[in-house]
């Protein structure tokens, strides 16, 4: 069934859109990526599993930042890894598609139970999002297409002598699980515009401003960067809330869906260039496939089926390739395969407790005998601890910038060379918290004789002040200072220079 | 039976997200339970002028302090380049960490554990050389030091301060004398619990995410 034709007004359309069927390509593809994704955050964390998940460790269950205690049962060591084991195995065979169902059902059990474990290190949204994926994806069929479960049906039946080719062919299932998370995902979106709808600074570009500058997550030079531009942040937080809203909207096909579609990737890569975020990118990216409808997936094998009409050796290769990995595949049948899985679940399982107790990653059998605590020096600690410190006058500013034009508040252009009469703007940026302040700016010449004084109140709540100057003929072409004080201190100070008309 | 089925499930499931928007979009309960962390999109809903980095240390019998976190073993750093400890925001498993570095280390009798908070202003994360692009004046950065909390050597909280941010947000405000004197005329007679709830300001970096 088109999608075209499944939102056709004609028809019953809530019913078409929720049950035509389809083969779920788009569901393969997002069962595929998005356990490999999350093999890539549980395989680093599966050494650390006793530390992270368990009652022999130091587990920080999510619950408790709620005052729900004892929410959650929290596992002794030898359960938690053998938990995190059987999690990266089950992750893996749903995305190879070996019993994939059930593989998918134990994936988002454990992934979800060990994420609430660990709010610290493990937990994030992205967890919640994938959580989503992993239980929508255990409600579709997405492991009967590209999956090993299927190649084993065709197997079993080519050897049981069927040739029908309607039996042979990949079967077709209700459209709902991929609605399903095409909808979660435009609600996560529409979700995280109402949290900008509820952060003011968001719009001011402030608050993405800052996030540039943290480094809680991996290193992010480009933002750092941008962070001098804070024009285009305002720029780009309108079209960001513009999506957001749109995309559950209109995002489901023609040229919307690719716009749509388009305007999430240039968002995801941009977290990652200027955040320093990897997984959540990927987590989206993988969800985003449920978009591939079946008509793409005939239009994408119809171009490489020409490709490979005209030679195309590579397409020859991987095709070739396809065929050796098939032929790999012991020749058991499906219900001799679920055996097996069975018994490789047992193996890997025990085989990893095995393994992880042998590493001993927190020394608990360590033979120097317990571990030595780093000692503190003295000088150093006490400080400390001793009465919190009032805010320097100097940290309670960001920045001071000048130019001659504003951009929703903030400076659009940074200049330092005027002429008589034009529009000049010295932008001053502050940092919160700070008190109610008096800030000058003040024109000094090059030898630092005043000029001219300007102050303002910035009220407690308030991020910026802005001071606006037109230099007069009356001063003569040269080098100039505008000078910030507050609090009786000078803060900072740039020159300028003035030339003639 | 199959499609009655499929239909329950779409209209439970979409019914939960779009509680979860309402509940988010109009405020309402959304730290209700633990399960709403799963339905509320409030995806880098808080941020700070500062960087914020987390102590924990113990002070022995002898009066010595002791480094507790990260653990003598190693540290895992699970979003970049620092570790685990750093992302407690609220303090609230600072003592689990400690406790779980003294119960594999060797050591004197702990009397007391400091949970305290670093900030320093997140403009001197900046590279020196688009700090020297940016300011004239010399990158001098400083960090602030506030102690959050103090741990008896069992973990249970003895004492308990607002967060750096609040703090400050608070001294702020009492520069103002009016303030100041209203609020000493009206300070209660009792000190209980429920007056010291400080609502979260959400100005504290959060790991993504």
């Amino acid at each position: 069934m088109s999608d075209q034709h499944s939102l056709n007004p004609k028809k019953n359309s809530l019913t078409d859109f929720f049950f035509a069927e389809e083969v779920p390509y788009g569901m393969a593809v997002a069962r595929m990526l998005l356990p490999a994704v999350l093999l890539l955050v549980m395989v680093p964390r599966w050494i650390h599993a006793r530390e992270l998940f368990s009652m022999d460790g130091a587990a920080a269950p999510l619950a408790d930042n709620y005052g729900y205690f004892d929410f959650l049962p929290v596992p002794s060591g030898p359960m938690a890894v053998g938990l995190a084991t059987l999690l990266v195995l089950t992750l893996l065979t749903s995305s190879l598609g070996w019993c994939t169902r059930l593989s998918l059902v134990v994936s988002l059990v454990l992934y979800t139970y060990l994420n609430l474990l660990d709010c610290l290190s493990t937990l994030t949204k992205y967890s919640a999002i994938a959580a989503h994926g992993l239980l929508i994806l255990s409600l579709s069929n997405g492991g009967s297409v590209w999956s090993i479960d299927s190649f084993l049906r065709r197997r079993a039946l080519r050897r049981s002598g069927t040739e029908d080719p309607e039996l042979l062919k990949p079967q077709r299932y209700a459209v709902w699980p991929r609605r399903l998370m095409q909808l979660m995902i435009g609600i996560v979106y529409l979700g995280a515009a109402f949290t900008k709808m509820h952060t003011p600074a968001f719009f001011s570009s402030d608050q993405m401003l800052h996030w540039l500058l943290t480094n809680v997550n991996n290193s992010n030079p480009f933002g750092e960067y941008l962070s001098y531009y804070p024009a285009t942040l305002v720029v780009s937080a309108y079209i960001t809330i513009l999506w957001e809203v749109l995309f559950v909207f209109i995002a489901w096909r023609g040229w919307n869906r690719v716009l749509m579609l388009g305007l999430g990737i240039t968002f995801h890569l941009g977290t990652t260039f200027l955040l320093g975020l990897y997984i959540f990118p990927l987590v989206c990216f993988s969800i985003y496939a449920s978009f591939l409808y079946e008509e793409d997936v005939q239009r994408f094998a119809a171009f490489f089926k020409r490709l490979e009409q005209r030679g195309n050796r590579l397409l020859t290769k991987f095709r070739s390739l396809g065929e050796s990995i098939g032929r790999a595949i012991p020749d058991v049948s499906p219900r001799q395969a679920s055996l097996v899985f069975g018994v490789v679940v047992l193996l890997v399982t025990f085989g990893g407790v095995g393994v992880e107790y042998q590493l001993d990653p927190m020394g608990a059998r360590r033979a120097d005998g317990a571990w030595p605590l780093k000692e503190l020096d003295p000088a150093k600690v006490v400080p400390m601890l001793g009465q919190t410190e009032r805010i320097r006058e100097s940290d309670k500013y960001l920045s001071f910038n000048i130019g001659s034009d504003m951009l929703g508040d903030v400076l659009m252009d940074r200049k330092n060379v005027f002429r008589h009469g034009d529009p000049i703007v010295a932008q001053c940026t502050l940092n919160p918290p700070h008190e109610d302040m008096w800030i000058e700016c003040n024109l000094h010449d090059a030898d630092g004789h005043l000029i001219d004084r300007v102050g303002q109140v910035a009220d407690r709540s308030m991020l910026r002040v802005s001071y606006a100057f037109v230099l007069p003929e009356s001063l003569l072409p040269g080098q100039y200072f505008l000078v910030v004080r507050s609090g009786g201190q000078e803060i900072t100070r740039r020159a300028i220079t003035l030339v003639a008309r | 039976m199959k499609r009655i089925l499929a239909v329950g499930t779409i209209v439970v499931y979409l019914g939960v997200l779009v509680a979860g928007l309402g509940s988010h979009a109009l405020n309402y309960r959304t730290g209700a339970h633990p399960t709403m962390y799963f339905i509320v999109w409030d995806m880098f809903c808080g941020w700070s002028a500062y960087e914020d980095r987390t102590h924990i240390i113990g002070q022995g019998e002898s009066g010595r302090y002791y480094d507790l976190a990260p653990a003598p073993w190693g540290d895992y750093r699970p979003f970049g380049d620092i570790p685990r400890h750093h992302y407690d925001p609220f303090a609230m498993h600072a003592g689990v960490l400690a406790l779980n570095t003294l119960r594999y280390s060797e050591h004197e009798p702990i009397q007391q554990i400091f949970v305290v908070q670093e900030t320093w202003a997140k403009k001197f994360n900046l590279p020196d050389e688009l700090w020297a692009e940016r300011y004239t004046e010399p990158k001098n950065p400083h960090s602030y030091f506030h102690v959050r909390k103090i741990l008896g050597p069992d973990g249970m909280a003895q004492a308990s301060n607002l967060a750096w941010f609040d703090y400050q947000s608070k001294l702020c405000l009492s520069d103002n004398p009016r303030l100041a004197a209203d609020s000493n005329r009206g300070r209660p007679y009792l000190e209980m619990q429920s007056q010291v709830q400080v609502s979260d300001t959400g100005s504290r970096p959060a790991p993504f995410q």
